[in-house]
This record gives structure tokens, sequence and C-alpha cells, in this order.
């Protein structure tokens, strides 16, 4: 694929776009705002019809980082859509309406960094016990485990 | 709606890893809904693998799973050597390759095993099991161990094949050749496997699109993906093979892909131990001596399916996050279209035929029914089900 007018393009179709950036060969980030998920997604997973593959979420420094991973596997490129959430308002559109697949990592991202997904067909525990105290998130950074 | 019955899947094998519950709720025979659980066995690998050093990580994914204990290393080196771009001597290249597939071969002969007993085909089950020994015992012999191989480095391999060796290996493949051929008439002759498994599970391509499922469950529906050769590593675009795919979308066409797909492993393998003789003996690692900031995304096509790491570097010793996906992650959902309008005798091949990872089946423990919480039958009772109806038909068949 010739990834220096994708870029071009993508960028025309969504003025929105942040950043684009490849990090490294066949990968590339895109950077979104969390309000124009659904329609990029809808994009690249319909319109384009890339292999949706995974969610990634992190606590990083700048906030908590979400990155949607599609795979175009005529050419071998993996596009990912990158949001930033603010630290204080961890609230984002669940994306599983448009992606069915995504229903179960939303709920695992749920569970271990409390990031809240919207609209999400069933919010509900995923990983933990139904004993495991709410408000606990063991992959924020803030997270102290506890000795026994 | 009327009276439902609960049948649940599930939920623990502590052997095994992902646990899950699936609870199918039938009427009268047919399924009419399937309700997964999971979490039964969480162990936090990826938080785990945070407080380890990039080497020491190799050691924790490979204990993901024993029957992937190479993909999961594979897929972490595809993204871990990404970060700082390094390119890994040749010869290493090739013996990564041959461990790959030859752990592709012994997971599909496992899964054939497993299928055929749980049709009731048991002499398949000592068949496909007893000529996998081999293959167990060769990965004895190459890497040191029957399982979690620990072949894999930062920058190559740590263990070089010896022309001994691998003249050791070309037996051992002429033979599993043989026997894979037995298999194969033993499956694609019998009019009653036909009968048995096909239109039984269907999956359609639309489906494996919605749920992104991977590997032999996405190309039996006519799904033309591999990560080996759509976005090839390590020594997948040096050597001749094809990708093979199946339209049915059903239990046979899943078969029917992890059969053939053993002549391809078995071709690949032999390519490799060839070119070995072409590259100096020894030459199996680059030093790499530090991780650079930076984000890593690697794949690796596994026995069920791509297996999928991302790794993010601070510069630091270890990652900061971090994130792997296993292909049942997004197979196991399909259940929910291939086993919903199915009967009970079909679910337990139809779960069965995504190869989960572990048996799901082996999971079942009773059967009560729902209203009024009244034991009905047992998880062998079940097996005997699926059993009878194979039976049934060979009845209907005459032979």
């Amino acid at each position: 694929m010739d990834i220096e007018k994708y870029i071009e393009d993508i960028k025309i179709k969504f003025p929105k776009i942040i950043d684009v950036e490849i990090v490294n060969t066949k990968r590339l980030m895109i950077h979104i705002p969390k309000n124009s998920l659904l329609e990029i997604a809808e994009y690249v997973f319909k319109e384009l019809g890339y292999r949706y593959i995974i969610v990634t979420a992190m606590d990083s420094k700048e906030g908590f980082e979400i990155i949607y991973h599609f795979s175009d596997d005529s050419s071998g490129w993996i596009v990912n859509l990158n949001v930033m959430l603010q630290r204080d308002k961890p609230e984002i559109e669940s994306l599983t309406p448009v992606v069915y697949g995504t229903e179960w990592i939303e709920r695992e991202i749920m569970d271990l960094l409390g990031i809240k997904f919207l609209n999400h067909p069933k919010p509900e525990r995923f990983l933990f016990a139904e004993d495991w105290p709410e408000g606990k998130y063991p992959l924020r950074r803030d997270y102290k485990e506890e000795k026994n | 709606m009327g009276k439902r019955t609960l049948v649940p899947l599930g939920p623990y094998h502590p052997l095994l890893e992902e646990p899950e519950f699936f609870k199918l709720y039938c009427d009268g025979e047919i399924v009419k809904e399937v309700i997964w659980e999971t979490g039964y066995n969480h162990r936090g690998i990826e938080k785990l693998c945070q407080s380890k050093t990039f080497e020491q990580v190799f050691y924790v994914v490979e204990r993901i799973c024993g029957i992937c204990s190479t993909s999961h290393p594979f897929a972490y080196a595809n993204a871990v050597e990404s970060i700082p771009d390094v390119e890994i001597p040749e010869r290493a290249k090739y013996i990564r390759t041959i461990v790959g597939e030859l752990e592709r071969i012994h997971s599909h002969l496992l899964w054939v095993g497993l299928a055929g007993h749980f049709l009731g085909y048991n002499t398949v089950f000592m068949w496909a099991w007893k000529y996998r020994e081999p293959v167990l015992d060769m990965f004895e012999i190459i890497t040191g161990n029957r399982n979690n191989y620990a072949m894999f480095t930062i920058g190559g391999v740590r263990r070089d094949i010896s022309p001994e060796q691998a003249t050791q290996l070309l037996k051992v493949l002429d033979d599993v050749e043989v026997k894979t051929t037995m298999l194969v008439g033993a499956v694609m002759d019998d009019p009653v496997i036909h009968a048995r498994l096909k239109g039984v599970g269907v999956l359609t391509a639309k489906d494996i699109h919605d749920f992104g499922a991977v590997g032999p469950t996405a190309r039996a529906s006519g799904v033309d993906i591999d990560v080996r050769r759509d976005d090839p590593y390590a020594a997948y675009d040096m050597v001749d093979w094809k990708v093979i795919t199946a339209s049915g979308g059903d239990v046979f066409a899943k078969a029917e892909v992890r059969l053939l797909e053993m002549y391809e492993s078995i071709s690949i393998i032999k390519q490799c131990l060839e070119a070995l003789k072409k590259t100096e003996a020894g030459d199996i690692k680059v030093k790499v001596k530090e991780i650079p900031p930076g984000i890593g995304i690697g794949h690796a096509e596994a026995p069920r399916g791509e297996v999928f790491h991302f790794v993010k570097s601070d510069g630091g010793n270890s990652p900061i996050r971090h994130k792997i996906r296993a292909p049942s992650y997004t197979n196991i959902p399909t259940f929910r279209r291939s086993c919903v309008g199915g009967t009970i005798s079909d679910a337990t091949i139809a779960t069965a035929a995504v190869d989960p990872c572990y048996c799901c089946t082996e999971r079942m423990s009773h059967v009560f029914d729902y209203t009024t919480g009244k034991h009905i039958m047992s998880a062998a009772e079940l097996i005997k089900l699926s059993q009878e109806k194979t039976k049934n038909l060979k009845t209907k068949l005459k032979v």
C-alpha cells in the first residue's frame, strides 16, 4: 500500500485526526479525538474491511491511552487508532455496537483500569470475582499490591 | 418463551488456560442462547511481565499455554525486536520457523485426536496421540524439553540444530507424513464423518469478520488470512508453501484445513532443514544491548490463529505495558453463532471445532433442569450423547 497517499487521504477524509505517525515497519498509529472514534472505527472496520485485532489500554503519563488495533490483511499493515482520555474523566463511547468483537475486551478494561465504556450492551464484571473491592484497578499506576 | 433448560459447559480445569463457563440455554434439544463467563483463572500475566526484564518475559509468555509455547515467544520476539529494528541471523530465522511448525504439527494432531474422541472414533484418538509422541520426543532432542522449549531470546535463538538432529528430525517427519495421510483418509473418506460434521456449527465469512476470528476457524470459512504470508516474519518468506482454505465454514471444513496444514508444515520444515546446511553453524544470535523507548507490535500465526503482542518500552529494563491477545480470545465468542440453532449433541463438537486451547467438553459438569434444579445428566453422558448420534448415523448408512 502507498502509505504516503493513504495518510494524506485519511487526513482529508477526517480533518479531526490529530496526528498520524509510522511507528515501525508496517505499523501505523493514528491519533484521534475521543468523540470521532465511532465514525473513524466504522470507516476502518466496515468500509475498508480491516480485521479487528484487539484493544490495548494503558495508564500513561498524559492520561489513559486506548489503542484500537486493526489489521489490513491484504498488505500486512497494522493500523492503530489511539485515543487519549483525561485522567479525571476516564470515559469513552463503547465500540461494541460497531465492532461486535470488542465486547469482552471493553469489559476487561473496565475491570483492570476502571475506564467506563458508555452504551456498552453488558457492562458487567468480566475477570474479577464478585468479592473484588470496588475502585481497585491493578493496571493503574497508583495501584499497590496487598501482601497477604 | 417456553421452558428452557440450562446446560453448563465449564467452568474449571486448573491445568488449562482460559477456563470459561458457557451456559447453553436449550429448548428441548435445540440450543437457543449461549452466555459466557470467564475470569476463573486470571493469572495477571500482563501485569507480571511489567515486573520482568525484556529477556525474562520470554519465559513468562511461553507458559501462557503449554501447547502454544512457541507462538507467544514468537509474537513477543517480533514485537520487541521491532523496537530497535534488529535483524536476526538467517540461521536463527530458520530454526525459529522449524520450532514453530513442529508446534503446529503436534497441536493439530492433538486436536484431531480429541475431535475423534468426541465423535466416538476412539481409534482416531489413539492413532493421532500415538503419532504425536515422536514429535514431542523430537522437541526434547532439539530444545531439551517436550514443552516450554525456551528456544527464543532477543536477537535469535538459544540452541543450534546439529546435522545429526536434522537427520533424526527428517526421519520423524517422513513417518508423520505417512501417518497424516492415514488420518486424512480416515476422516475425509468416511461417509459417517461427512454426515456427522457437514453443516454443523457453520460460521459465515461475515461472522468471522464480526468477531475478528482467526486461524483455521477463519480459513475454514473461506477467509484467506494467515499472518505467516500476510506479514511475513522469520523464514516464512524464504520458503515455498501455501495457505490452506476451505469454503464450508462447518466443523468438517475446520478439520480439513487442519489436516492439510500439517502437510504444509512438514514441507516448510524440510525446506528449512535444507537451508540450514547453507548457513554457518553457531551463527544463531546477535547481541542486542538495549531496547530504546518506543512501541513494538508483533504477531505470529499460532496453530489456532494469530497471537498478538503489544510492547511499550520507556528505555528501561522492562516493558511498561505488555498486551497479549491469544487467538481463542476472539475465536471463542463465535460459539454464539455456531452453537445457536443446533442440537446439544452438536454443540459438543461445534465448540471443540475452534480448538479452544482446551477442550470445552472436558469442563462440562452436569445438566440440570433450570426451573426445578433437578439433575439430568453428567458430562460423560453428554459425550455419550454425541457418540450415540454418530452410532445412529452409522446404522442408518449401514457401515
